[in-house]
């Protein structure tokens, strides 16, 4: 699409401009992933020319560093010893000595290494099966011998792997930091001592030591599942393999194909249709919420409305109380037993509406239900937005109001020229984490209708009209006999994709992030 | 009290975002330096390199003769007072003056001292318990110059103090830092864009432009002989006219010819030319708007221009007047040289005749825009 | 020809003025209309809980004989006492550890620059799309291992609570971007360490967002459904309020639990509510000014 000069885009009258934005809007989105796929490409050459001028400096390291430097090849921090970094160096050293250790233990990183058939697809994760009657000669009965556990080999051998990433990282370091000591002594400036080291870590270095903590829990808890969970995709690990019972196997990307299977036996329709329920929940309780809750902060803040206070502090209770106890409750209220359903039962209309009941049961339709999760989330979620809008209310300039009215505006058109762009400019970025945020709003589906009414069961687990796949992914991993750990987890790569390329092509098109200063 | 010594310095931002570079400079003990340049011309990065809050990309900083390149800032032993005067909201005056001290864990009663010493030189000890968000700009400018005194550093460094603050407060402060600097005899450096505070306060002025050092000189050095046409047009206001044309030389008398007048060049300038051996040529004349003068139709030497603007400031005359070929040029007469009916004749579209006063011309090579005489 | 004008500028004066009245009626009902819709809930609990004729939902919300059956039957006949000790120590506990991982975390993201910062950054975004419970699949094998679930549970919700909490640093980092950064720079030509700048400068600046940290620590335990059903496996000893009382509502147990649910829910919202309310104005500064800044 050709683009219009500036002078020529400002002839346009409102529709030309309109659809010529929109025309704009689509053309940018192959653009969008052509740069994307670009960006990626260069993301992997840098990597690559990072990685030869490290093995270019490691030569060149080897080459001209002197017996100390060169010994340090193997021996870890015995540069940082030679130099008289004694801190340091020891710290490389036990380093180096807990790695070979734990590598030669008859338990050690060996073991689980061989133990884990590694991306061998058929083959099972672990090699000794437990197994149950197995004659034992001296008790003269049968006895259960245990053999390995998949989820254990898994995630030794899982560790194992990064044990030996952060060796070789550490071996490149302290070679590195050798030779910036023979440097500096060349050079004849002094080399920071081992309590100068300490010492930093409260200065230019307190960085570390304020990371040290945080990072550790997100490597331990979110990056290692993670990483094991992308694995556990590849594998048959369901409630039937649960590892210790029975082992695992590798089975490439058989379950992948399960799930873009759409005929009989396949879950490619359930999710299909889970998928488009999440995504239509997350567009309408976005921006039900943004548009209901501005227009609430509106109402509070118009001048001449007294007890603002009361108002606001009135809203702010369904934040106040702990979800689990408003939400069930008011799930109760709509039931068929409950107040509120009893008194819509009795509504003439709606009674001769569904002849074939005697009472309007919401909960048990699907269209129903859906809707209900839609206002009941309303009466969730705009207090939240009204806070935040009442902020920015009140960061508007009141001078642009002044003048507005000046040059003739009325009221409507003042907040649709005023406030609207302003309160769309300055929350973009609220939007779209609002928006990701209702793709897995758990607790909303979970605690008021639990996904149901039931359509049928996939992946080991039974599904709903009004699951989204936050919660479908709970039923399968929880509590089902029949749990489908691959499955969830394959879902779970999926969420993750469906929800980073929608902040991406969210983030590239909100004006928020474009033009930042605009507004400022 | 101490000298510093810059060598090479160079910053980088980024990959290939040069800030500041070849910058070479002896600031001597007790030196008041002033850096001035228009805004993005590295002036506030030189400062920074020197306080340590920016890294250096490549060359020395050294100060008393020590390489201060990887000292942290509370190793440098300076102060600084910053362009919004960063006074720590949660302490009182008081508490903001002794921040340095009380992180040395000097005794109370030498805090103590040392504080109401500043505060009384600066006029503030009224305000000693207040909190800094109940004081005026002018008042916050004090207590930061005072968190800066009780230091006893070697180096006082200053960033803009004055730019935050309204222009008759301004000036008042600019004579009280001339004031201040005969108190607390240490070695200043001093970031400004404006030019008058440069030419007041300086020992000697630093003219950056673009991350280079454009001249280095004594307020009268850059102002007398600009090196070159940047200078030339940054210092003094209002600001140097300059236009094409023709330096003539006849028979060892040099000429310039601008819009067809004739005016001879007289005094040390035409010495200076002549020593220099310069024949005649295209240049670039600047004439400051004070060496403009009145003259009229009789004289040779005297261009009809027409009035556009009157701009009336008191004790002078700016005029702002236009050429026959469409040049603008800045004229400043003093309003005690006019009587009553001159002053009501020079209205909006009206023609004055003027002239260059022949012995204070500036010359600059058109390509290089370098002064021809330097 | 004078006076005509008059009355008209007096009349027009007198339509914007009605006009708003009218506007400002019209609000006011839909406020009141809102106030009743959003309190309903609140007080239909309230009212329930005190209902000692009956266990099971009724037609009606004022009860017919009013009295504390409920409460006392709660504290004699279930271990809900256990779940409100267990969700108010992992309450405090959370809100300690997490604010001490978010404060660090968000501090040096917008304080302190150092290699791989925009790096860190981009991950913790990428990771943060990822369905976070999935993580649990592993998390509780390994906590069954060593035992941290069933009883344990509470100990093992809160290392989960928090290990990885440091992850939502975003509010507190737009909030110290919005501490001038000159006053890091002077406190370090003052003499302060990066250290001391941190607890001698921006600490003592950062009260609200310490308080909106800490209030949102203390809340989390208190409607987290999903992590605790998770770990604790129905061990009874272990749960916490929202997980023990989940159960009184299923189709088996409604008839007989449902005003003992209101009664307890009357219960845990108590210290929530008090806290969440007394600290509102932090609440407000910390979701506005994230917002804003994004």
């Amino acid at each position: 699409m050709k683009r219009l000069s500036n002078l020529d885009y400002l002839k346009l009258n409102k529709w030309q401009a309109f659809w010529y934005n929109l025309g704009l809007f689509f053309c940018a989105i192959p653009l969008f992933f052509k740069k994307l796929g670009l960006g990626i490409l260069k993301f992997f050459k840098n990597c690559f020319f990072a990685l030869r001028d490290e093995f270019v400096d490691i030569g060149s390291t080897f080459k001209r560093g002197n017996w100390a430097v060169k010994l340090s090849f193997f021996i870890f921090g015995f540069g940082n010893l030679f130099y008289g970094q004694i801190l340091r160096g020891i710290l490389f050293l036990l380093f180096e000595i807990v790695f070979v250790g734990y590598m030669l233990l008859p338990n050690g990183g060996i073991y689980w290494l061989t133990k884990g058939n590694w991306f061998k697809v058929g083959a099972t994760v672990g090699t000794v099966q437990t197994q149950h009657n197995v004659y034992d000669e001296v008790l003269d009965s049968y006895t259960t011998i245990w053999g390995d556990d998949s989820v254990k080999v898994m995630l030794y051998g899982l560790l194992t792997f990064i044990f030996i990433f952060a060796f070789i990282y550490t071996w490149r370091l302290q070679v590195k930091q050798c030779r910036i000591c023979m440097d500096i002594t060349a050079k004849g400036k002094k080399i920071k001592s081992g309590r100068e080291d300490m010492r930093s870590l409260l200065d230019d270095q307190f960085h570390k030591t304020l990371l040290a903590l945080p990072l550790t829990g997100i490597l331990a808890f979110t990056v290692l599942p993670i990483i094991y969970m992308v694995l556990v995709a590849f594998t048959s690990y369901d409630a039937a393999h649960d590892g210790s019972s029975n082992l695992f196997s590798w089975v490439g990307l058989k379950h992948f194909n399960e799930l873009f299977n759409f005929g009989h036996g396949g879950l490619g329709l359930t999710f299909g249709e889970i998928l488009s329920w999440t995504l239509m929940w997350a567009f309408f309780a976005t921006f039900t919420n943004y548009f209901l809750g501005m227009f609430v902060a509106i109402m509070i803040n118009k001048k001449g409305i007294k007890i603002k206070k009361f108002w606001r502090t009135v809203l702010v209770m369904t934040i106040a109380i702990p979800q689990f106890v408003s939400l069930l409750y008011v799930s109760k209220l709509f039931t068929t037993s409950g107040l509120i359903g009893r008194i819509l039962d009795r509504i003439p209309f709606i009674y001769n509406y569904r002849t074939s009941n005697f009472y309007v049961s919401l909960w048990d339709s699907p269209t129903l239900a859906r809707i209900l999760l839609i206002v009941i989330n309303i009466w969730i979620g705009i207090p939240h937005i009204m806070l935040i809008a009442t902020g920015i209310l009140m960061n508007i300039p009141q001078d642009l109001y002044e003048s507005a009215k000046i040059d003739g505006a009325s009221s409507v058109q003042q907040f649709s020229k005023i406030t609207l762009p302003y309160m769309l400019f300055v929350t973009g970025p609220y939007l779209l984490t609002s928006f990701v945020g209702n793709l897995n709003n758990f607790n909303v589906i979970y605690l008021l209708s639990g996904g149901n009414p039931i359509k049928g069961t996939a992946g080991g687990a039974s599904v709903g009209h009004t699951d989204l796949l936050i919660t479908w992914l709970f039923k399968m991993t929880v509590g089902s006999p029949e749990s489908k750990y691959y499955i969830a987890s394959i879902i779970g790569i999926l969420v993750f994709l469906v929800v980073a390329i929608l902040s991406l092509i969210i983030y590239n098109v909100i004006p928020s992030t474009r033009n930042e200063e605009d507004y400022k | 009290m101490a000298s510093i010594k810059l060598t090479n310095v160079k910053k980088i931002y980024g990959k290939d975002t040069v800030a500041v570079q070849d910058f070479n400079l002896d600031v001597a003990d007790k030196e008041f330096i002033v850096f001035v340049g228009p805004s993005g011309c590295g002036k506030s990065t030189t400062l920074r390199m020197i306080a340590g809050l920016e890294d250096i990309s490549e060359g020395t900083i050294e100060i008393d003769d020590v390489v201060v390149n990887d000292l942290q800032p509370r190793d440098r032993d300076i102060a600084m007072v910053f362009q919004n005067y960063a006074l720590y909201p949660h302490l009182t005056v008081f508490e903001n003056m002794a921040f340095s001290l009380r992180l040395k864990n000097v005794p109370n009663d030498i805090v103590y001292e040392k504080v109401t010493q500043a505060a009384e030189i600066l006029g503030i000890t009224e305000y000693l318990t207040r909190k800094p968000r109940a004081l005026s700009g002018g008042q916050r400018q004090r207590v930061a110059i005072g968190r800066a005194m009780v230091r006893d550093s070697k180096v006082f460094l200053m960033d803009e103090p004055l730019s935050n603050l309204d222009a008759k407060l301004r000036n008042q402060m600019r004579a009280e830092i001339i004031l201040l600097r005969q108190k607390i005899d240490t070695t200043f450096v001093y970031v400004t864009h404006d030019q008058t505070e440069a030419m007041t306060l300086g020992d000697r002025i630093v003219i950056m432009k673009d991350g280079f050092i454009q001249q280095v000189g004594t307020p009268t050095e850059v102002f007398d002989m600009p090196l070159n046409l940047f200078v030339a047009e940054f210092i003094g206001a209002p600001k140097m006219n300059t236009f094409k044309t023709d330096l003539i030389m006849e028979r060892g008398r040099y000429y310039v010819t601008p819009y067809g007048a004739k005016i001879e060049v007289t005094g040390a300038k035409a010495d200076m030319l002549r020593e220099k051996g310069i024949k005649s040529r295209e240049i670039i004349l600047g004439v400051r708007p004070e060496h403009i003068t009145r003259s009229d139709v009789s004289d040779p030497a005297a261009i009809p221009c027409k009035i556009k603007v009157n701009e009336m400031m008191g004790s002078e005359l700016h005029l702002h007047v236009e050429e026959d070929n469409g040049d603008k040029l800045i004229v400043r007469i003093p309003t005690v040289s006019l009587d009553d009916h001159e002053r009501r004749s020079m209205v909006y579209g009206s023609t004055i005749y003027v002239t260059f006063e022949s012995k204070v011309m500036h010359f600059f090579n058109p390509e290089t825009e370098m002064n021809l005489l330097v | 020809m004078k006076k005509q004008n008059d009355k008209k500028i007096r009349k027009t004066g007198l339509g914007a003025r009605a006009s708003r009245r009218i506007s400002n009626t019209i609000i006011y009902v839909i406020l009141i209309l809102i106030t009743v819709v959003w309190l309903f809930p609140f007080v239909g609990i309230l009212l329930e809980s005190f209902k000692s004729e009956t266990n099971m939902q009724t037609p009606y919300l004022l009860p017919r004989e009013f009295g504390f059956d409920h409460y006392i039957r709660l504290f004699k006949e279930t271990d809900f006492l256990i779940w409100f000790g267990n969700t108010a120590i992992m309450g405090v506990a959370t809100a300690v550890l997490q604010t001490v991982f978010i404060l660090s975390m968000s501090y040096v993201l917008s304080r302190l620059r150092f290699k791989g910062r925009k790096w860190l950054m981009n991950m913790m975004l990428i990771l943060g799309m990822f369905p976070g419970f999935l993580t649990l699949i592993l998390i509780y094998k390994v906590f069954a291992d060593v035992g941290l679930t069933e009883r344990m549970a509470p100990l093992g919700l809160i290392i989960v609570y928090c290990a990885s909490s440091a992850m939502g640093y975003y509010v507190s980092k737009g909030f110290f971007d919005t501490i001038p950064k000159s006053l890091d720079e002077a406190a370090r030509v003052d003499g302060a360490t990066r250290f001391q700048v941190f607890y001698k400068v921006i600490m003592p600046l950062s009260k609200p967002i310490v308080i909106y940290t800490i209030l949102m620590g203390f809340m989390a335990p208190w409607g987290d459904f999903i992590l605790a059903s998770y770990l604790i496996h129905e061990n009874s000893q272990g749960m916490n309020v929202a997980v023990g009382m989940y159960e009184w509502l299923s189709r088996t147990n409604i008839n007989t639990h449902y005003t003992m649910f209101c009664a307890a829910g009357v219960i845990v919202a108590i210290p929530v509510v008090a806290v969440f309310l007394g600290l509102q104005k932090y609440y407000v500064e910390g979701v506005t000014g994230g917002a804003v800044k994004g």
